[in-house]
């Protein structure tokens, strides 16, 4: 169903009807450990020095590579809509390329803290740094492997007018994803 | 609806979302006050959030019920830091 459809108020996919109800669960798991950042952080003392050791030019490159996966993650649903199921796996790859990317700047900035001595157990801002940045990179991996399903249907070509829907479903969590990280990034590198 | 209001330009999103990367970074380095800072820093974040929910998760042609999904547990975060704010912030 496009979404001219459901605003002509037809009925909500229950395919998509779910994905919603799920974002909704992953605002609460996300918006409380934000929560409970800002608040801890307003309680004690001290995080602005251990803050001050996180690279914000990497996870501004990071933050890049992530809203360019939301463009393509886009443009492969308008593929979809289009009925292009070539442009659509191309645009999937992209995604999925990005997204690995993204784990992979991820993982050379973890190694560079450990290798200076900052691990969850160093400070509370370290332990709420790994907590909600590793659990973001989960999500990410978990969009990466959706994606990558999405991709090997759209190859193969095989029953893919029933799997092609599920290309919007897949953007909506990968779209939640990058909204995730559009307030991490300012709250864990920029405050 | 045409193609063009289905499907609005997502390369100029993308590029009003670099954009205010740069936006936000320049608001974090800058010689601001800290509290000026971190006030534009989320703001800018707002925005971005507001056009990747609104043009990629297609917010502006969804339903009310969608709505109310998606709203009801933003509700409930804002009414928690709310009612914690006083207790932890406050309380030495």
């Amino acid at each position: 169903m496009t979404t001219a459809a459901v605003a002509a108020g037809e009925r909500i996919p229950s395919g998509k009807l779910a994905v919603w109800w799920f974002l909704a669960s992953e605002i609460m798991t996300f918006g409380g450990l934000l929560a409970a950042f800002v608040l801890c952080r307003f309680a004690g003392g001290g995080w602005e020095d251990q803050a001050a050791h996180v690279n914000a030019w990497i996870a501004a490159v990071n933050t890049l590579i992530l809203l360019t996966s939301s463009l393509s993650m886009v443009e492969a649903h308008r593929a979809v809509e289009d009925g292009s199921r070539g442009r659509a796996a191309t645009f999937l790859l992209i995604t999925v390329l990005l997204g690995l990317t993204f784990l992979g700047v991820k993982g050379f900035e973890y190694s560079r803290e450990l290798a200076h001595g900052f691990t969850p157990s160093t400070a509370p801002f370290w332990s709420f740094y790994y907590g909600l940045t590793g659990l973001h990179a989960l999500h990410v991996l978990a969009g990466v492997v959706a994606n990558a399903a999405l991709w090997i249907a759209a190859l193969r070509g095989r029953g893919w007018a029933q799997v092609a829907p599920r290309v919007e479903y897949a953007g909506l969590y990968w779209h939640f994803v990058d909204v995730v990280w559009i307030f991490l990034f300012p709250l864990v590198y920029l405050s | 609806m045409n193609d063009a209001t289905r499907f609005p330009s997502y390369v100029a999103v993308w590029a009003w979302l670099v954009a205010l990367l740069v936006v936000g970074l320049a608001c974090a380095f800058l010689p601001f006050g800290k509290a000026m800072a971190i006030f534009l820093v989320f703001t800018v974040a707002a925005a971005k959030a507001f056009l990747v929910a609104r043009h990629y998760m297609h917010l502006r042609s969804e339903s009310l019920l969608i709505y109310a999904i998606a709203g009801l547990p933003v509700l409930l975060l804002v009414g928690l830091v709310i009612a914690l704010v006083p207790d932890i912030v406050f309380r030495r």
